[in-house]
């Protein structure tokens, strides 16, 4: 927090003191992935040998386990499923979240308060609860074994949050916006389409990253639902088809790891201003 | 913000993303398949060539019959999840996997199989006694014995000729060579954990010792008893002399690392790790080899796994799976498959045994036989509800870990007798969980 | 919103048909507001109230895998509180969940202190520090396990070179509070990108007349920091506590594959639990009355936590 005019002796011991101490939470956060990315390239043998060094590639890199895992399992196929399904289950949230958030924010009728405490309450039940009776909706519902169960059962989780964080942002732009428009001759819809809408784009990055990071991680559902292989996600595939019975294909697995991060790194890369501020509003002035 | 993207514009292309991505899902949905699907839900099995050939056999089959036939395979710690569901929701695989547990929770859901079982059994010389232990139930057969897996011991040669030692035949044997060997760098392992080998071996151990968990009646607790005081010592004095304490934190996996990694001398465990290192090449494939489960007062017993298959009732394909099966059990069908899961695959019927995948060689001669001896967990009382949660609950590590932990002998088994009640306790008599 | 009907028809205007009728009726608050929650009240009560209905019913019923049994009231209740699992299990819950927010708290928000600052590759660094929260817990957690591996721990490894731990290191997943503290660290490696974040969040909202004002009184960094920062980051932080807890509270990925609840149930979980009771054990009824225990919990730890928020 530099505030005022401080000596250039103060700020750069000032800069120092900040890159010392972020120093070792980038270490914390970033060892596992060294570690992931180094695993995913070492030959078993050396792997197993209790005398080699962890950290270090000393018998010559390989690229077999990388190879494996896109050639002899289906791990594309699985790619291709969690992008699917994180895009159309984020979006359909999105589209819930924004009505019932703007609903719970903006407009008063009878029982809003209870609708939005039952909206919260969601959040409460576990999925380890509901997944069983769930099953068997999805069955009823004649989507077993298809993408499609979780494309409409994901909502369940991600509808809750974003609404909370969309009724956060919402509250922040001026209310006399809107009630300019309609008295300017606006239908409701329209004013939140054209007025309200375009304002809370931060807020609205930031539930689609939240959505795609938990519907892209998610597995109970996805292991529950789904268990054709042409049909199972990033996540479950690559712990269903590389762990066998007592043998680890730890190469594969952590190479699966590493790939199956990179989408979702690239889109918080891509939106990572948008999230900090979209989280700025909505939750902090919610 | 670095990002200069009009906000029409990006609300068109997210909507747009969005809209593209739906139409492509959909375009994936309902299969086309005009002709009828037999499903199949298996595990992944150790050595995914065994898989192949299934899928193999199983399009064969397809073909002959004139329908399509899909094998499915998961995690097999992920199959009781799985199985839970397709029954809650009455719908999912025709034919399933079943684990030595399945018949007896799931008894009603599964259609009686024992056309096929007393086929089967005097075309090929007749099942092995323990494979009834866990197909047949009190309302009939409800699963065909598929396969057992052999669990021998797996030790390293290299380590035991330094110490000028036999093979083991006895518990108490072993537990006197564990002593040279760790005083050698190279300890025995035996999980004490949450992991389902260290179940498999504690039965093995306690039935040799002559001891028992459960009465031959599933209900009454015998767990309390000197036999089992005995083998809780036998355990202490292992993990002292002869054990590294990472046995406590063990899971099925960790002994053949344990094997891999040249520092063990001995574990009771399939023979993965010896297929492992033939599969990559390492140099510790030469000194592996294996020796049958050793014995103890009470006789050679081991709780080798066995498997099954089973038809949920509510299939729709009910007789073509039951074709399906008894094409798979064929003579040159079922040698394939045990040929293609490089010996892993046991045959639960005589006149596969003695296929020359293992007479032929020396490492694995000896596996065939654990059949005379092996027992589905919970013998004398058969597998059922009690003993799988027994099992599930890893009760029995447990009594053992904290007999190791400090707690006297009789305290431990006192708490491991209030486990087994607990269990019992979760209906025996009605509704098929007997 | 319209002027209203008899001014206009006063006025000489035609009274409006049908379909005018139903856009004015549309565009009436109460209206409005109503079929805007509407989809997210549907989905709440066909996916989440309903299946929650019939895990309840298993609670209070005699239901097994293989055969939905009947009515037993609080049996299952009863004999999960016989259970000394059981009691273990409510005990580290509340260990768990309590020392890893403690923690996820204290290193967020000194993170976030850290990551306000200007300096270079600001970006960069928020990008990389998210990245445990990003990756699939799934996955993540493998890659832990291995770290932790009793034979090849690379956190013993790096220890012992470091001379911080004693050759051969200690067994992580295999000893009582190791394990525990092996669970938590993960976890909080995870969340606290999460609290990190959000936080940071929180202080780039404060404005900064409030620090100059502070500095021209006479406050120097600690002063700013209690008088300024702190009361104005409460609201924040009590919520991103909150939906804290709530994660860790019924947190199953990371003890499931990390210890499966042990060594001997030191780390079992309420999620963990019900799983291995009711999936593997087949006892759905057991595992669905364990699962609903947490209910209760969280919405007392919620409710306490909620009325906090609101008295600011």
């Amino acid at each position: 927090m530099v505030v005022g005019v401080r000596s250039r002796g103060a700020r750069l011991r000032s800069t120092a003191f900040g890159y010392a101490n972020v120093i070792p939470f980038v270490a914390f956060a970033l060892f596992p992935f060294y570690y992931m990315v180094i695993t995913s390239l070492k030959k078993d043998a050396e792997l197993y040998n209790l005398q080699s060094v962890p950290f270090l590639i000393q018998s010559g890199v390989i690229t077999d386990h990388y190879r494996y895992l896109l050639f002899r399992t289906e791990f594309l196929t699985w790619m291709k499923n969690s992008l699917i399904i994180s895009v159309v289950a984020t979006s359909v949230s999105l589209v819930i979240a924004i009505l019932a958030g703007y609903s719970l924010a903006r407009l008063r009728y009878r029982g809003v308060n209870s609708f939005g405490t039952a909206v919260f309450i969601t959040y409460l039940v576990p999925p380890t609860l509901l997944f069983l009776p769930l099953s068997q909706v999805v069955v009823w519902l004649g989507l077993s074994d298809s993408i499609w169960s979780l494309i409409v059962t994901y909502p369940t989780f991600l509808v809750p949050f974003s609404t909370w964080l969309l009724m956060g942002y919402f509250r922040t732009i001026p209310k006399e916006v809107e009630e300019c428009a309609l008295v300017d001759g606006a239908t409701r819809l329209q004013t939140l389409t054209r007025i309200v809408l375009p304002m809370a784009i931060p807020g609205i990055v930031c539930v689609i990253l939240f959505g795609f990071t938990l519907t892209w991680n998610e597995f109970t559902y996805a292991l529950t639902f789904v268990s054709q292989t042409a049909s199972k996600t990033a996540v479950v595939g690559v712990t269903a088809d590389l762990i066998r019975g007592d043998i680890f294909y730890w190469g594969s697995l952590m190479a699966g790891a590493i790939l199956a991060s990179v989408p979702i790194v690239i889109v918080y890369v891509l939106f990572l201003d948008y999230y900090v501020s979209g989280l700025t509003a909505g939750a902090v002035k919610g | 913000m670095s990002a200069h993207v009009s906000r029409r514009q990006f609300l068109t292309t997210s909507a747009g993303a969005a809209a593209g991505m739906a139409w492509l899902a959909s375009g994936r949905a309902p299969a086309f398949a005009q002709k009828r699907e037999l499903t199949f839900l298996s595990w992944n099995h150790f050595v995914p060539a065994s898989d192949d050939e299934l899928r193999k056999q199983a399009e064969a089959f397809g073909k002959q019959a004139g329908v399509t036939v899909r094998v499915d395979t998961i995690a097999h710690l992920q199959l009781p999840t799985k199985y839970a569901a397709e029954a809650a929701s009455q719908s999912g695989h025709d034919m399933i996997i079943a684990q030595t547990q399945t018949g007896f929770l799931y008894e009603h859901q599964l259609v009686d199989v024992q056309d096929i079982v007393d086929d089967l059994g005097k075309k090929y010389g007749g099942w092995y006694p323990f494979s009834k232990e866990m197909a047949l139930m009190s309302s009939g057969w409800k699963a065909v014995p598929w396969f057992w897996i052999s669990f021998p011991a797996t030790y390293n040669q290299a380590h035991y000729k330094k110490a000028g030692l036999e093979v083991p035949k006895t518990w108490d044997e072993l537990l006197k060579q564990g002593k040279v060997l760790k005083k050698q760098g190279n300890p025995v392992g035996i999980p004490i954990s949450h992991g389902n080998d260290a179940n498999t071996t504690f039965w093995s151990v306690l039935w040799c010792q002559g001891g028992k968990v459960l009465e031959a009646d599933g209900k009454t607790p015998a767990i309390n008893s000197d036999k089992t005081a005995q083998v809780v010592e036998w355990y202490k004095e292992l993990y002292k002399d002869a054990m590294d304490p990472e046995v406590l934190s063990w899971d099925d996996a960790s002994n053949n690392r344990f094997m891999l990694s040249g520092k063990g001398s001995w574990i009771h465990n399939p023979i993965s790790p010896y297929n492992q290192a033939l599969a990559k090449s390492m140099p510790i494939a030469d000194d592996i080899n294996h020796h049958n489960s050793p014995g103890g007062p009470g006789g050679i017993h081991s709780a080798a796994p066995i498997s099954g298959i089973s038809i949920w009732k509510f299939s729709k394909n009910i007789d073509l799976a039951k074709e399906f099966i008894k094409f798979h059990f064929q003579k040159e069908n079922f040698d394939a498959w045990i040929v293609a899961s490089n010996a892993f695959n046991h045959p639960p019927l005589r006149n596969f045994a003695d296929h020359p995948i293992w007479a032929k060689n020396p490492k694995f001669a000896m596996l065939p036989k654990e059949a005379e001896y092996a027992h589905a967990r919970g013998w004398p009382a058969k597998p059922n509800a009690a003993v799988n949660l027994i099992d599930v609950n890893f009760a029995l590590p447990d009594m053992v870990a904290k007999a190791i932990a400090g707690m006297p002998t009789k305290r431990a088994m006192a708490w491991g007798e209030e486990q087994v009640k607990l269990a019992v306790q979760g209906k025996l008599e009605t509704k098929g969980k007997s | 919103m319209a002027v209203g009907q008899r001014a206009l028809e006063a006025a000489g205007f035609p009274r409006p048909g049908r379909l005018e009728r139903v856009r004015e009726w549309w565009e009436q608050e109460h209206v409005f507001g109503v079929g805007l929650i509407l989809p997210a009240l549907l989905l709440i009560v066909c996916l989440v109230a309903y299946p929650f209905g019939m895990a309840i019913y298993f609670s209070l019923s005699d239901y097994w895998v293989g055969s939905p049994g009947g009515f037993v009231g609080l049996e299952n209740f009863r004999q999960i509180f016989q259970n000394e699992v059981f009691h273990r299990t409510v005990y580290n819950s509340f260990v768990f969940t309590s020392i890893a927010v403690v923690f996820k708290t204290l290193l967020g928000v000194w993170l976030a202190m850290l990551l306000y600052r200007t300096f270079k590759f600001k970006r960069l660094i928020r990008g990389v520090v998210l990245l445990p929260w990003v990756i699939p817990t799934a996955l993540s957690t493998l890659a832990w396990w291995w770290m932790f591996d009793s034979l090849y721990s690379v956190v013993n490894w790096t220890g012992i070179r470091l001379g911080l731990i004693e050759a051969p290191g200690p067994n992580w997943l295999g000893m009582t509070s190791y394990a525990m503290t092996a669970v938590i660290a993960v976890n909080v490696w995870r969340g606290l990108p999460f609290f990190a974040i959000i936080v940071l969040a929180g202080l780039v909202s404060i404005p900064r007349e409030y620090y100059e004002a502070a500095e021209v009184d006479g406050a120097r960094s600690w002063g700013r920091f209690r008088h300024v920062t702190l009361p104005l980051l409460k609201p924040v932080l009590a919520v991103v506590i909150l939906f804290s807890t709530i994660f860790t509270f019924a947190d199953f990925n990371i003890v499931q594959v990390l210890t499966r609840g042990g060594p001997v149930n030191t780390t079992h979980l309420f999620a963990t639990l019900a799983y291995q009771t009711g999936l593997q054990g087949g006892n759905l009824g057991q595992g669905a009355a364990i699962s609903l225990f947490l209910f209760p919990m969280l919405a007392a730890v919620v409710f306490f936590q909620l009325r906090f928020i609101r008295r600011e």
